[in-house]
């Protein structure tokens, strides 16, 4: 049964990818009905996977040689994870039905955002290092080619360029790491990789462990990799909504989670991870206040909620990690599909353009306000519970500095969403814009996702059950002696206090001028982005720079070719003669 | 002189290789290249004849050459008709001027 449902949540999304590409784009009605009804299916396999929780590999197919065996295993952390993203994948489908009507090449659109669904699935899901690197190979692929997706803007060529170099460079980092385990273990198994170890010697596992941690800093756009999400936001909104926001940026956050039990004794690895988060969750919140693209915002936001995750694992608490993960994709999938439908309804992204379509699209705003209200932090939504989480681990594992250091990133957290919030629905309007309100293909997933936003953190006793069976250090707790436990605890009052004074300070931004004038400087630090920028961009027109050298030797001259091939016969030959290669 | 046969068929697979080999890297004409081609194959049958005799096994080597000949008369009539093809859309066969794949 968990068998045919791995198979299913991989296979169907890729299968209705292939349906969308024959359906063909003379006919966008089918495509739109083919890849809602494949990404709807894969979902409910998804949701069915959360039944048969098991850690047995129930998946192996032997490839043989040095490749190893494909498995997967449906073990508590991957059937959760496959679970948003084949779920969040189908409503941000869903969601593109109204948002894409009417746009050319709907094939490649849906196409790519179905293959992305399956890989992220067999992300989770697998437990073969190899395959974990295939995967994550190919959702970094259709990340970039949907970025690009309207490859006649120069900026999304370029914003979707470098997201596959930085993400290309962390995946060496996997790479190396998978090949690593490999070399000295014999297998690609990631549960023989965890059993064992405490046997591979300690300046082995430290490369591994470091080269999981660029890895997983690239891909969930963590310092000092952190520039390429912002820029990614030149893709269709749904995709930022799925990719940029849920799943795809995630693939860091449950790769540093899956492996930390073994890392955890690398000496510096769990404060090198705490760190990273940190600073990110800071840094990138300051970005947030400073930004006027409200997709830009949504976005330094997930990069700064991406940090809490990453220092929470770092501070040695997988499950809380997991939780704000489990959080922060059902609410910021909601906040970026509600954007989408402001995007969509009034044409720009700019929120100095924007103000007082509360009044014009009640259904969007107050769907936007659920989901701004978790990420502010403010109770009973899931951001609220899971955000203390992490500041209660923080404490709980002696690490003050980084207590310090998330307050006050979320009083910022508080400050953006405000300041977000007031510039695009309250207030007077600053344009004339004829809004007009969410349609009922949109509106369905807002309304899911909200009621999500919600809910979920009701789900935390079956979570950390489900987690405390793969995870080791996890212990099991019930929702309601959660629930209690937080509200008792003088940290949570604490923040809930940070949040008030963060939303206060937009309340009385008006007297704060003149602190906010001789602030300038260090705004203008925060909107250049701290530097970071320009160490991206050299590493993105490095990468470029190489490629146009090596254009060279792409002659297309038949001769050149053999000459190629029979060099590289030769070059076998000899290793042949040699010995092989030792 | 008297070289046993092996050598003498293995001289033959080793000069009938430098032949196709040699045409395969400076012939312009894509017919030409062809014939260039099987040249290379004839050398890897005998080759196999060479390699079966040695080891006293001729039934394995004279399937496999089987195969070669079955899989290089497809290989052949392909790029012929392939080459059909590029004379009719580009017309010409010189392989120096078909670099639609340059970088």
């Amino acid at each position: 049964m968990a068998a045919l449902l791995i198979a299913l949540a991989i296979a169907l999304p890729w299968a209705g990818a292939l349906a969308v590409w024959v359906a063909g784009d003379r006919r966008p009605r089918a495509q739109h009905g083919l890849a809602v009804f494949f990404a709807a299916a894969g979902g409910l396999c998804g949701l069915g996977l959360l039944g048969v929780p098991s850690s047995e590999t129930v998946i192996r197919v032997p490839v043989g040689g040095v490749f190893g065996d494909f498995t997967f295993v449906p073990d508590g952390l991957g059937i959760f994870l496959a679970a948003i993203a084949t779920v969040i994948g189908s409503m941000a489908v869903l969601f593109s039905v109204e948002y894409m009507k009417g746009e050319a090449q709907l094939g490649r659109y849906y196409a790519f955002v179905l293959l992305f669904i399956g890989a992220m699935a067999g992300l989770v899901l697998t437990s073969s290092l190899l395959l974990l690197f295939f995967f994550w190979e190919i959702t970094a692929l259709t990340s970039y080619a949907l970025i690009s997706f309207h490859n006649d803007d120069p900026k999304a060529v370029a914003g979707g360029i470098k997201a596959l170099v930085i993400t290309q460079l962390g995946g060496i980092g996997l790479l190396v790491g998978a090949l690593v385990a490999y070399v000295n273990l014999g297998s690609y198994d990631i549960g023989l990789f965890l059993a064992r170890s405490h046997s591979l010697p300690p300046q082995v596992l430290t490369v591994i462990a470091f080269g999981f941690l660029v890895a997983a800093a690239a891909k969930s756009a963590q310092v000092p990799f952190h520039t390429w999400l912002p820029d990614a936001m030149e893709a269709p909104t749904p995709v930022s909504a799925l990719i940029h926001a849920a799943t795809m940026v995630n693939a860091g956050v449950y790769v540093l989670a899956r492996f930390s039990p073994a890392f955890e004794q690398v000496a510096g690895w769990s404060t090198a991870v705490a760190l990273v988060g940190m600073v990110t969750a800071l840094l990138a919140a300051c970005m947030a206040v400073v930004t006027d693209d409200l997709k830009r915002v949504l976005a330094y936001s997930t990069v700064s909620q991406l940090g809490y995750m990453v220092f929470a694992i770092g501070a040695g608490s997988a499950l809380a990690g997991s939780f704000h993960l489990l959080s922060h994709a059902v609410f910021k999938a909601l906040l970026f599909l509600g954007a989408g439908a402001v995007i969509h309804a009034i044409g720009t992204r700019d929120m100095r353009q924007m103000g007082g379509l509360g009044r014009q699209m009640p259904w969007v705003s107050s769907m936007f306000l659920v989901g701004a209200c978790a990420l502010a932090g403010i109770p009973p939504m899931n951001g609220f519970w899971s955000k203390e989480l992490v500041l209660e681990t923080a404490l709980g594992h002696g690490a003050w500095w980084g207590f310090v250091a998330l307050l006050v990133g979320a009083g910022l957290t508080a400050l953006y969403t405000a300041r977000m919030v007031w510039s695009v629905f309250f207030g007077a309007p600053r344009a004339h814009h004829h809004a007009h309100d969410a349609g009922p293909a949109m509106r369905i997933p807002l309304v899911l996702l909200a009621f999500g936003t919600l809910t979920t953190w009701l789900l935390f006793g079956p979570f950390a059950h489900m987690l405390a069976e793969v995870l080791p250090g996890v212990h099991d707790e019930s929702t309601l002696a959660f629930a209690v436990h937080v509200m008792t605890d003088p940290a949570t009052w604490l923040a809930m206090g940070i949040v008030a004074g963060g939303l206060l300070l937009w309340h009385i931004r008006a007297r704060l001028a003149a602190l906010v004038g001789r602030l300038s400087l260090a705004a203008q630090v925060a909107a250049e982005g701290f530097g970071f920028e320009t160490v991206n961009r050299f590493v993105t027109q490095a990468v470029r720079s190489t490629a146009t050298a090596l254009q060279r030797t792409q002659t297309g001259d038949l001769s050149w070719n053999a000459v190629g091939i029979v060099g590289a016969l030769i070059l076998v030959l000899i290793l042949l003669a040699w010995g092989g290669i030792p | 002189m008297n070289l046993p046969p092996v050598a003498i068929a293995w001289f033959g697979a080793m000069i009938l290789f430098g032949v196709g080999l040699y045409g395969l890297l400076v012939v312009r004409n894509l017919i030409k290249l062809v014939v260039a081609l099987q040249i290379l194959a004839k050398a890897a049958m005998l080759a196999f004849v060479a390699a079966g005799y040695a080891q006293q096994q001729m039934g394995l080597a004279q399937s496999m050459i089987a195969l070669i000949i079955v899989a290089d008369t497809v290989v052949a009539v392909i790029a012929l008709a392939l080459a059909v093809q590029v004379r009719r859309r580009y017309g010409t066969l010189d392989v120096r001027q078909l670099t639609a794949l340059r970088g």
